[in-house]
């Protein structure tokens, strides 16, 4: 029989939980903004908004140390963090929007290279997706794929219900796990008539007629087009659920210091620049349509995935109003 | 899930305000171009989503005929005349359409030599104001969904460009709230204020949004960039992003026009504004320098007057 879960037994959870000694990371309020951050407590959860930056950064945290260096006696000595102290984490309240992301990342972080900071954190977290039933004009999941209650990347999934609570779905073994450890909060039966879901007013996208227009497609005009006015920030990929490039740098003094890896941005002037002082992408319009590239051809190309799971935060977020639904919608014109 | 903050209220200022200001930019920028004056005006455009604009280069009669003025046109549009953006533009005079914070930046970017006031046709517009970050676009401008900055605004009718579109209706008295702000900054202690920026900077994901948006920040190697040496940590962490934050405000004192856009496109709602107005209001008080809508020969830091207050110097 479903299980049901009360809004109060959700917050109990999460301190279940937090008293077990495991992270716990939902959306919660920061002064102005919700974001992903760790919870002190279950009433703390803002289920109500979508957080301003995606859930990538509980796998791919915007800087991390990737080794630590210091030079002592003449001798230098360095160390790797250790990742066995990678806490076990409980991501909760996850649109669907975000909760397949990490996996869609997986593949790049598996390629030809396993990437253990971000292959351990999988690991180690537990995903508590969550259906959606509020999006704005900016939201556009329908359109590549996904849907409000798309259970893609979730290990537990809540369906809100009529008269508060939700429904819950185990998918697999950690989601039961967790279920089973906690089994006395969630109740047999209950109303399990689900909310009306937040379903995107959008023009739907073929995937695949885009995928091919922007093989045949390098140089064209649209480019130029769209992305003349694209002011070179990193707004759009930092706050993307998807995007997932970094740089490497060295931080520190000359006795000791620390290499990290933080987030990077195909937008930026100097992602692709030379150390000859060669730019492949010299200009703003192609370095914009290298975003859409990765996106809708080269990672469907390598892994059979889109790069974008309709979040629109590079929408609402865009400080020159780029709609990258708007210029899907023109390519799928196109093709 | 509306990501705005606004709620229900009046409308503020009468919508024919903008249409009227739409009209006349249209007719400007349709004549200068068939005209064959400037071989491209940057305006505003709408956005797919209700209520949204973005910047245009216009470079047909068509293109210029779909140009708007709305509470939706934020951006700063003298930022495609500075040498970081110019490359979006076609050779020749252009035309730009400016709100009077927009043309404190023009005039700023001419004084810097920047460019020359004959290579630009200027269309002032007669601006009421503009949506805040956040706002719910689709919802008519309310005091709450107004821009900060347009609250305390001294120059909604811009002085000195070749035309100027719409007019002025009669605007509300607001309450200045980022004065207020600044003034409860300004009674911290030193300790309070290095907390309550240590809190904002550590929020700062260095998509430096705030650096590109800015028309005077058109470095051509932001000292920010350079690795070799190093200045600033590129990485989002304290170090870095407080040393960022602190350049970005020393380099625009007595440049930054108070446009405010690094504030509006944070993503992270750092207030970068306050910042930027202390600064102007350092040089006001020991310099009795102004950013002005007309271009002014020497900024306050490039220029030596014998009374100027050196109590600094120790």
């Amino acid at each position: 029989m479903a299980k049901t879960l009360s809004l109060d037994n959700l917050h109990r959870l999460v301190d279940a939980l937090l008293q077990e000694g495991v992270r716990v990371v939902g959306p919660k309020r920061t002064g102005t903004l919700t974001v992903y951050a760790p919870l002190t407590r279950g009433e703390e959860l803002e289920l109500n908004e979508l957080p301003r930056r995606s859930a990538k950064e509980t796998f791919f945290p915007p800087c991390e140390t990737i080794l630590s260096f210091e030079k002592r006696d003449g001798r230098t000595t360095v160390s790797d963090p250790d990742l066995d102290r990678l806490p076990e984490t409980v991501l909760i309240g996850v649109r669907p929007c975000d909760a397949a992301a990490p996996g869609i990342l997986d593949a790049v972080f598996s390629w030809d290279y396993d990437d253990p900071f971000f292959l351990e954190r999988r690991k180690r977290t537990t995903i508590i997706g969550i259906a959606c039933t509020s999006s704005d004009d900016a939201c556009f999941c329908t359109a590549v794929g996904l849907t409000p209650d798309a259970r893609q990347g979730s290990d537990l999934f809540l369906v809100p219900v009529e008269g508060g609570g939700f429904a819950v779905e185990a998918l697999d073994a950690k989601g039961s796990a967790l279920k089973e450890r906690h089994a006395a909060l969630f109740t047999a039966g209950g109303n399990t008539v689900p909310l009306p879901l937040a379903e995107p007013k959008v023009e739907p996208l073929d995937l695949e007629k885009i995928r091919a227009w922007l093989d045949g497609n390098f140089e064209h005009p649209l480019w130029k087009e769209i992305a003349d006015r694209c002011a070179g920030c990193g707004a759009c990929a930092f706050l993307c659920p998807a995007c997932h490039c970094f740089d490497i740098v060295d931080e520190g003094g000359e006795g000791s210091g620390c290499r990290r890896k933080h987030w990077d941005a195909c937008g930026f002037g100097k992602f692709t620049m030379h150390a000859s002082a060669h730019n492949p992408r010299d200009v703003q319009p192609q370095r914009y349509r290298n975003r859409i590239m990765h996106k809708f051809k080269y990672y469907r190309d390598k892994f059979g995935q889109t790069l974008c799971t309709g979040c629109g935060r590079c929408i609402r977020w865009c400080p020159v109003g780029i709609d990258i639904k708007a210029v899907l919608d023109e390519i799928n014109k196109k093709s | 899930m509306t990501q705005g903050q606004q709620t229900e209220s009046t409308p503020l200022v009468d919508p024919a305000c903008y249409a009227a200001a739409t009209a006349a930019i249209r007719a400007e920028a349709v004549r200068l171009l068939e005209a064959g004056e400037v071989t491209a005006v940057v305006g505003y455009r709408a956005g797919r989503r209700a209520g949204s604009a973005m910047p245009e280069v216009a470079t047909t009669a068509e293109a210029a005929a779909q140009l708007i003025f709305t509470p939706g046109c934020q951006n700063n549009l003298a930022l495609f005349l500075s040498k970081a953006k110019r490359e979006a533009l076609p050779k020749g005079k252009v035309a730009v359409v400016v709100k009077g914070c927009d043309l404190r930046a023009l005039a700023g970017l001419i004084g810097e030599s920047q460019l020359k006031r004959d290579e630009v046709h200027v269309i002032g517009v007669a601006c009421p104001g503009v949506y805040g970050a956040g706002a719910d676009l689709a919802k008519p401008l309310a005091a709450e969904s107004l821009a900060r900055k347009c609250r305390e605004c001294k120059v909604h009718l811009p002085e000195g460009t070749d035309v100027v579109a719409g007019t002025l209706p009669p605007l509300p008295d607001l309450a200045p709230l980022e004065a207020e702000e600044l003034a409860r900054l300004e009674a911290m202690t030193p300790q309070e204020r290095w907390a309550f920026w240590t809190e904002q900077f550590a929020r700062c994901i260095r998509c430096l949004a705030c650096r590109q948006v800015c028309p005077f920040c058109f470095c051509t190697q932001c000292l920010c960039d350079r690795n070799r040496p190093q200045a600033v940590d590129t990485s989002p962490r304290p170090a870095g992003n407080t040393a960022w934050h602190i350049v970005r405000a020393m380099h625009l004192a007595g440049r930054c026009a108070g446009c405010a856009e690094c504030e509006r496109v944070c993503p992270m709602d750092i207030p970068l504004n306050l910042l930027n107005r202390k600064m102007a209001q350092e040089l006001f008080e020991l310099y009795g320098f102004e950013t002005t809508m007309q271009p002014q020969e020497q900024g306050a830091l490039t220029s030596y007057r014998d009374g100027d207050d050196q109590s600094f110097i120790k």
